[in-house]
């Protein structure tokens, strides 16, 4: 029913807001956003999510907001022959037909001055800023470490 | 001629005696000639000594609880491999989670932390200058850096390997951040049953 109806929908949208066809918003598909638990005594952690862009041209994540953090930054980890240095990056680009992964040990929100402790199973919300200024909000499951390490 | 023949032969009794003793004590062989060794360092619960636990295997890894990704992902994969010891397995096992961020990590934080980790994890660290004479006789790296454009402050790069030392007291193993739990759960059981 949804299927049938959502290209319908769509094409109504484009028709009607021509100005909003192919927003990164509109382009990006949001797989598995979830964020990690954060150990007691702790306001720093990490959220991981993979975009998949089904539009025809770049798309950017360039910031990040919530309201149960005071701050979130895009960083990333370079490995340095075994030695992980985390960075800040600008912005996280995910190319037309692709799919950009943020990863434990690689690209990540940095959840900074976590207000209220997250704890396994809650839903945390976050709104994604991209370069065209479009926004979109995701919803987060938090994770403890044992529901990480299922999949390996 | 009969003095090279004497040394000769007492050249093949020292070798031969060399090799049986090193058949004899291979559980003492040097798997690391020249690093690891004995240390002391702070906890909650007060100091904590290498030489005090003999008898048991430590696994040691080098964080800081400010990390938000690479130590909870290596703590988190080492606390999984744990849960699949038996007790007695366990009891001959001493995690030991040394931070090498002493500016943000006091005793209290550190024993919480650790223990969120596992029941058994000690947390524990020192000043700057032992941690780091510490951290490269066992091959560890860490180095605190100013990041730019990052509310942050700083960031320490740091490798993130767990080091296994022997019931003797002797670096035997180390284990690389992006094995998983089993290859891990392996690991340790090599040190535990001596199969090294
Ligand atoms: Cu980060």
């Amino acid at each position: 029913m949804f299927k049938q109806l959502f290209p319908g929908l769509l094409l109504g949208l484009t028709l009607a807001m021509p100005a909003f066809a192919g927003t990164a918003a509109d382009d990006l598909q949001v797989i598995d956003p979830w964020a990690r638990e954060v150990p007691p005594g702790l306001t720093t952690s990490a959220g991981f999510l993979g975009m998949k862009n089904t539009g025809d041209k770049e798309h950017k994540l360039v910031a990040a907001e919530s309201a149960n953090t005071g701050m979130i930054e895009l960083h990333t980890h370079i490995n340095d022959n075994g030695v992980m240095r985390m960075r800040p990056v600008k912005n996280i680009p995910v190319a037309p037909g692709g799919t950009t992964t943020l990863q434990p040990g690689g690209l990540h929100l940095m959840l900074m001055m976590i207000k209220k402790p997250l704890k396994a199973g809650e839903k945390m919300a976050i709104t994604l800023v991209f370069e065209d200024g479009s926004k979109k909000d995701i919803e987060a499951e938090v994770r403890h470490f044992s529901m990480e390490n299922m999949q390996h | 001629m009969k003095l090279f023949f004497r040394l000769f032969l007492a050249l093949l009794v020292s070798t031969s005696s060399v090799y049986a003793w090193s058949l004899f004590s291979s559980s003492g062989e040097e798997r690391y000639p020249g690093m690891g060794g004995d240390f002391t360092l702070q906890s909650a619960e007060g100091e904590i000594s290498l030489k005090d636990l003999r008898g048991k295997v430590v696994l040691m890894y080098f964080g800081y609880t400010s990390c938000p990704d690479v130590c909870p992902t290596s703590l988190g994969a080492l606390s999984t491999a744990l849960k699949q010891l038996d007790s007695k397995e366990m009891q001959q096992i001493q995690p030991l989670f040394i931070s090498v961020d002493p500016e943000r990590d006091n005793g209290d934080k550190l024993q919480e932390y650790s223990r969120y980790f596992h029941p058994k994890m000690i947390g524990a660290t020192s000043n700057l200058d032992y941690l780091q004479a510490l951290a490269s006789r066992y091959g560890a790296y860490f180095r605190k850096v100013e990041v730019e454009n990052s509310s942050m402050g700083y960031a320490v790069d740091h490798s993130s390997t767990i080091f296994v030392v022997g019931k003797n007291g002797k670096l035997m193993d180390m284990i690389q951040h992006s094995d998983s739990p089993k290859r891990i759960l392996e690991h340790i059981r090599m040190t535990l049953e001596n199969r090294h």
